[in-house]
Parts: structure tokens; C-alpha cells; sequence
């Protein structure tokens, strides 16, 4: 092989381009070499150096994005195809670049309050974060499908890991090894799905046939010159099952429950915000370039899928009432607004400014009820992260109005109750579905949500009505004396001078003098400034609610 | 004569999975997936993919079903209980059965392609100095991207199976209550 035809082949690839991506990874990589140079004693600061290299990478990014809209930096490469075809730069990828760079960001802010208080390695967790999160980010820019089954596949095994971590709890290793078997399932379907669609484009006998069929834009080309082929029909739709599966939609719905209660509630809410819009990404880029042609076949299969997912989601999480899987539930039936939200998209693309603005919404409203999750969670016993109960939370409002405030506002928005951010998203995507007239899956979601109003203000009722005493007889946990919220009160406001503690305190401190040991001294250090990162969700929840402003131009002008 | 030796190796392939499925002792099922593979193997190198051949057997019948072995003999399992079916799970196998045997039919009658002429098949995967080259142009951002994934593995290894008593500030007393069961089953 010549060296001309060599540098030819390399020069596409452009690392400047994913830049941010490359960031994380050396980010991750210097956490752990951190960990082997620090001394024991300057362990404590790894997670905030992983935290703002995150916070200082975000700002870039969206600081590259700011700067004339092009000209300098990452902005170059819009619109081109880099690494010889792997990735397209387009704005919908710069929008989840973005999404995806604060998710990872939010998980480690929470991660430090969970694994504060666990006798549990920590630094793996934030570098396996990191990766994650650039993993993400390519797998949004993706343009090709080995570029996109390979940073699918880093994703689900870093969350292989992530979702067993707390490996002292049998419920925690419980949904690991489920999400190991259905991600394992959901990888094949896709993989056999792309070497259907790689083979029949292959083949020479046929129209158009192209030996490099896993790029999504010669696929394209070779599916609009082979309009009804079985094979390929076929391997559409295995791909959109694989697909269906990470983003939890009705048949494939079945791990759920069962892994958002046993993972580690900051890597539950990586799984329902991150997971999920990495899901939908890969779908909005599939049909709408490589699958464009098989709309014909597409529109009816996600048209389905939505309704039933919308159907399935919400009435399944009526019944719950431990709220990880509340929450994993009615995450199932966000899926099914979502998916109406792409069914619209492929009748015209301004939906997909919906879509976004809708994850956009729902990363912020679950970051902030997840927030609230992770700060109350007891750390008492190895299954008490996985035993949250809506009973847990009776009082909250009492004890910890803060919390309760930023609760009710996530929950809200989460609902789709009209001042916040997710009334705006859940009316643009009804109004895209309406300008495409899908009139029945719009009233099948318009249920969905009168539906969901009943289920999440179970739970705010529970955290502004319920009296704190009434809850100690129906808790589960094995030594809770006194209502969990009251106590997770406690460990919260064990700092000085934030609220009146009241006597719960002190009796918490005499029933478990082990935590506390651990708990406290991370709780005083983090609870605050993790508050105020709570505060800002729920503002951020208001404002975009009331204003979406040059955002909302940005992502609905298309 | 290609035919029929397509004809033993995809038989084999499917008896030793079936094997490795039904056989209710480990090593037994082990040893049928490493003969499976090594029909699958056969079978490439009858499409004249002798690198694929060759990885299939060095990687994985070399190296991960000697690992199989290695972690059952270690285990000493001896015999797996049969699986019993009953009721429902008989039912949704026999439902699955029949939505793969209606899978495999629409495939071979409506999904048919017509064989190609000899000259056209392009001459793929015999090559390993294509796979190398490859690999270092065009397709170098996933093999970084690979490399961080062994990187995450090699972690979940880590966090997962390590003893965790040696962890800094810990107060020695309180993680030993917890984590006890788990450090006892990585003893064993």
C-alpha cells in the first residue's frame, strides 16, 4: 500500500471535529491516573475534577456554538461527513452533543451524593460516566452503521457495569444481569438487522447495489432504486426492534421495571434520560436518511409501536408504588410521546425540533426529580437505594420544603401541567402530530396524559399532604424506625444552619452511627451545592416553560 | 462436492448447538459450542474467508471456550438441573418456535436471491492485509472507540469482582457488614 493512497484515506480524519468527545476520553483517562498518583488523602477531589472538566467542556461547546455560527472551531465542520464517511456533523448532532455532554455531567453531580455515602470504589464510576458520555456524543453523529453499533456497544457495556454497581445489593446485581440478557438480545437483533441490509445491498444482481451498504447515505440510494425488497424490509425492522429496545418502547419494554429499580438511582436516571435520547437519536437519523425511502414501511410500524407503548406505559405505571419503578413506567410512556413525535417527523421534519425540545424538557424535569430521588435515598442496608416507596416520601413538604419545591415542579413538568417546560414540549409534539394528521394516535396520547396527571400526583400528594408519622408502619425497610424522608431530612440538613432540624436527627444519628460516620461528612461537604444545581434545574423547568426564546426558535425553524 | 461439504458443515453446526443448548452438563455444552464453531469456521472457509476462519477458531476456540472450561471446572459444576417446562414459558416456546419457523419460510421463499456468476463475487475477508489496512484508515475511530470499551470492561471487572477493604478513608469496620457475602463468593 502506497503512502500517498494512505494519507488519502487519513486525511478525513479529522480529530478536530470531536474535539469534545476526545476531551472525555482523556478525561476519564486522567481520573484514573489521578487515582494512581494522589495520595489517599487528595482522593476526595478526583469526582470534582471529573465535574468540572465537564462543566468547563460544556461551556466550550456551547461557546464554539455561540461564535458566528460556523467559522471557528467545531462550527467548521457542520453539514460535512468526517472519518471517511463514519460521521455527518449536523445540527440535530450538535444538539444532542450538547444534551448529552450535560447529562453525563448531571449523573456525576449526583453520582458524588450516592456513592458519598457507600463504602464503594468511586473513581470508576465517574470514568466509566465520562466514556459513556462520549460514546453517546459519537453515537449521535453517526453516519455509518459500524460507527454506530461500536459506540452503541460501549454504551451498553458501560452501563452493564454502572447498573450493577451497587454489587453489595442483590437487586442491584438482579438488574445487571437482566439488562446484560436484553442488551445482549437487543445488540444481536440490531447486528443481524444491519447484516441483512449490508448483504442484499451487496448483492451486484440487484439496482444500485453498493459494496459499502453500512453508509447510511449509499443505503439510501440503494433502498430508493429497490423499493419493496423483502430482505431488506426485514432488516429494517429487526434494526428498529434493536432500537426499540433502548428506547423501551412496547414489546420491549419488558427490563424496564425491573433494571430502573435495581441500578443505582444516579445511573437509573443516566438510563432514563441518557439511554433513551441516545435511542431516539439513532432513530431520527435512521429514517430520515437510510430508511427514508421504506417510509411506506416505517410510518406503520412506529405508529403502532407509539400507541401501544403510550397505552402500555401509562397504564402499567398506575399500579406502582416503589418510584424507581413509578418512574421507569411512565418513562416507557414518555417514550410513546416521543415516538409520536417521529411518526410526525417523517411527514414533515419539523417535528424533529419538537423531539428535541421535548428531550430537552424531559432531561431537565428528570434531573430534577431524580435529584431529589438521590438526595433522599437512605444508604442504611444494601437494597435500601432500590426500596424507594411513594409511602417514603409522605412529609417531605414538612421536613425539606426545598426539595419538595423542586419535586413538585419536576413532576409537574414531567405531567405535562401548563406553565413548565413539559406542557411546551408535549404541545409542540401534539401540534406537529396534528399538522400531520394523525388524529388517533393524538387522542390515544391526550388520554396518556390525563392518565399520567392521576399517577404523578399520587406522588405529589404524597410529598405535600402525606403526614410524616403514617408512613413508618407501612415502610419496608428492615430497621427504619422513623418515615425515611425524615430521616433522609436529617442526612440532608446535617449541615449547619440550613434548616431547623428537628429531633429526627438525633435519632438518626443513635440508630445508625455507621452511616453516619461515612454519610455525614460527604453529606455536609455536597448536599449544598448539589441543592443549588436542584434549584437551577427547576428554575431552568420554569423559565424554558414561559420562554423558550432563541432555543426554541433554533430547534423549531427548520 | 462444495455443496456437500456445505451440507456436513451446516449440519454439524446445527447439531452442536443444539448440543450446547440442550446438554444439561457444562462441559459437555462447552465442547459442543467449540465444535460449533468450528464447523462455522468451516463453513468460512468454504466462502473463501480464511482470515474469518482462522480468528473464529484462534479467538474463540482457542481462547474463550478455554476460558468457559477453565471457570466451570473451577466451579466444579457437575450437573445442571434439566429445564422443566410448564405452563407458560412451554406455551411462549412454543409460540416463539413457531414465529421462527414462519421466519425462516418467509425467508427462504419471498427473501431468495439468485446465486451470483463465480466472477462476480467480490473476493472479501480473504485478505488480511486489506482487514489491516482497513482498519488504520478508514475505519480508526472505531478501534479507538473499541479501545475505551475494553477500558470500561476492564473497570467493571475491577469494581465488580475486587475486594473493596482497602479504600481510603472507609472506616474499616462498617463495609465488611455488607460486603461480606460478595467478597465470600470471590473467595470461593
Amino acid at each position: 500500500m502506497s503512502f500517498e493512497l494512505l494519507h488519502a484515506a487519513a486525511d478525513s480524519n479529522r480529530w478536530a471535529a470531536i474535539l469534545p468527545e476526545v476531551s472525555l476520553g482523556c478525561l476519564a483517562l486522567l481520573l484514573l491516573v489521578l487515582e494512581m498518583v494522589l495520595p489517599r488523602a487528595a482522593h476526595r477531589a478526583i469526582p470534582v475534577v471529573a465535574i468540572a472538566g465537564q462543566t468547563v467542556l460544556l461551556a466550550l461547546l456551547l461557546a464554539s456554538f455561540c461564535c458566528a455560527s460556523g467559522a471557528c472551531g467545531i462550527g467548521a465542520y457542520l453539514g460535512t461527513e468526517t472519518f471517511n464517511g463514519l460521521l455527518l456533523h449536523t445540527r440535530d448532532g450538535q444538539f444532542m452533543r450538547v444534551f448529552f455532554l450535560l447529562t453525563s455531567l448531571l449523573v456525576s453531580v449526583l453520582g458524588v451524593v450516592s456513592l458519598g455515602r457507600r463504602q464503594l470504589p468511586r473513581v470508576e464510576f465517574f470514568s466509566i460516566v465520562l466514556v459513556i458520555g462520549g460514546a453517546l456524543m459519537l453515537l449521535a453523529q453517526s453516519n455509518h452503521f459500524v460507527m454506530l453499533f461500536v459506540a452503541l456497544e460501549t454504551v451498553t457495556v458501560g452501563f452493564y457495569i454502572l447498573v450493577s454497581y451497587f454489587r453489595t445489593s442483590a437487586l442491584s446485581l438482579e438488574a445487571g444481569l437482566k439488562y446484560l440478557i436484553t442488551g445482549a438480545l437487543s445488540s444481536g437483533l440490531l447486528l443481524f438487522g444491519i447484516v441483512l441490509l449490508y448483504g442484499v445491498s451487496g448483492n451486484p444482481l440487484l439496482i444500485g447495489s453498493t459494496d459499502n451498504g453500512m453508509h447510511f447515505g449509499e443505503l439510501r440510494g440503494f433502498l430508493a432504486a429497490n423499493p419493496d425488497n423483502f430482505l431488506a424490509s426485514l432488516g429494517i425492522v429487526l434494526v428498529l426492534s434493536g432500537v426499540c429496545f433502548k428506547i423501551g418502547a412496547f414489546p420491549f419494554q419488558i427490563w424496564v421495571p425491573d433494571v430502573y429499580q435495581g441500578a443505582p438511582t444516579p445511573v437509573t436516571a443516566y438510563l432514563a434520560v441518557g439511554s433513551k435520547a441516545a435511542g431516539f437519536a439513532i432513530l431520527l437519523i435512521l429514517v430520515h436518511t437510510a430508511f427514508a425511502p421504506y417510509a411506506g414501511l416505517v410510518i406503520p410500524v412506529l405508529t403502532v409501536l407509539a400507541a401501544l407503548t403510550l397505552v402500555f406505559g401509562n397504564l402499567a405505571a398506575l399500579t406502582q408504588h416503589n418510584v424507581k419503578r413509578l418512574i421507569g413506567l411512565s418513562g416507557v410512556s414518555h417514550a410513546g410521546f416521543l415516538l409520536l413525535g417521529v411518526v410526525a417527523s417523517l411527514h414533515s421534519t419539523a417535528a424533529i425540533g419538537a423531539v428535541q425540545f421535548y428531550l430537552g424538557g424531559y432531561l431537565l424535569a428528570s434531573f430534577a426529580v431524580f435529584g431529589v430521588m438521590t438526595l433522599l435515598a437512605r444508604a442504611d442496608g444494601a437494597d435500601a437505594d432500590a426500596i424507594q416507596e411513594l409511602d417514603d416520601y409522605a412529609g417531605l413538604a414538612k421536613t425539606q420544603p426545598f426539595l419538595a419545591l423542586v419535586l413538585v415542579i419536576g413532576l409537574g413538568s414531567l405531567a405535562g401541567i401548563p406553565p413548565l417546560v413539559g406542557f411546551m414540549g408535549k404541545l409542540f409534539i401534539f401540534i406537529s402530530a396534528f399538522q400531520a394528521e394523525l388524529y388517533g394516535l393524538l387522542a390515544v396520547a391526550v388520554l396518556g396524559v390525563v392518565v399520567s396527571i392521576y399517577y404523578y400526583f399520587g406522588w405529589v400528594r404524597a410529598a405535600l399532604f402525606g403526614e410524616p408519622d403514617g408512613a413508618s408502619k407501612t415502610a419496608s425497610a428492615d430497621r427504619a424506625a422513623a418515615p425515611v424522608a425524615a430521616k433522609a431530612a436529617a442526612l440532608v440538613a446535617a449541615e449547619p444552619a440550613s434548616q431547623p432540624a428537628p429531633s429526627w436527627s438525633i435519632e438518626f444519628e443513635e440508630d445508625t452511627p455507621l452511616q453516619n460516620k461515612g454519610g455525614s461528612a460527604a453529606g455536609v461537604c455536597v448536599c449544598t451545592p448539589v441543592k443549588w444545581a436542584l434549584g437551577l434545574l427547576a428554575a431552568a423547568v420554569v423559565f424554558f416553560g414561559f420562554y423558550q426564546g432563541a432555543l426554541g426558535d433554533w430547534l423549531l425553524s427548520r | 462436492m462444495l455443496d456437500t461439504l456445505f451440507t456436513v458443515f451446516a449440519t454439524f453446526a446445527l447439531l452442536f448447538a443444539l448440543g450446547a443448548v440442550l446438554s444439561p452438563n457444562a462441559i459437555n455444552a462447552a465442547l459442543c459450542f467449540l465444535l460449533c464453531l468450528v464447523s462455522v469456521a468451516g463453513i468460512f472457509v468454504l466462502l473463501e474467508a480464511y482470515l474469518l476462519a482462522v480468528l473464529l477458531v484462534l479467538v474463540y476456540a482457542g481462547a474463550v471456550v478455554a476460558l468457559f472450561l477453565f471457570i466451570i471446572m473451577l466451579l466444579d459444576l457437575k450437573q445442571v438441573s434439566a429445564w422443566k417446562f410448564r405452563g407458560i414459558s412451554a406455551l411462549a416456546g412454543v409460540v416463539g418456535a413457531g414465529l421462527l419457523v414462519a421466519g425462516v419460510l418467509a425467508v427462504a421463499t419471498r427473501g431468495q436471491l439468485d446465486s451470483l456468476p463465480a466472477a462476480m463475487i467480490p473476493a472479501l475477508g480473504a485478505d488480511l492485509k486489506a482487514y489491516a489496512h482497513a482498519l488504520f484508515t478508514t475505519y480508526l475511530l472505531p478501534v479507538q472507540v473499541m479501545g475505551f470499551l475494553l477500558l470500561a470492561a476492564m473497570l467493571g471487572v475491577i469494581v465488580l469482582s475486587k475486594k473493596f477493604i482497602a479504600q481510603g478513608e472507609a472506616p474499616a469496620a462498617s463495609p465488611a457488614l455488607d460486603s461480606q457475602p460478595a467478597t465470600q463468593a470471590a473467595q470461593k
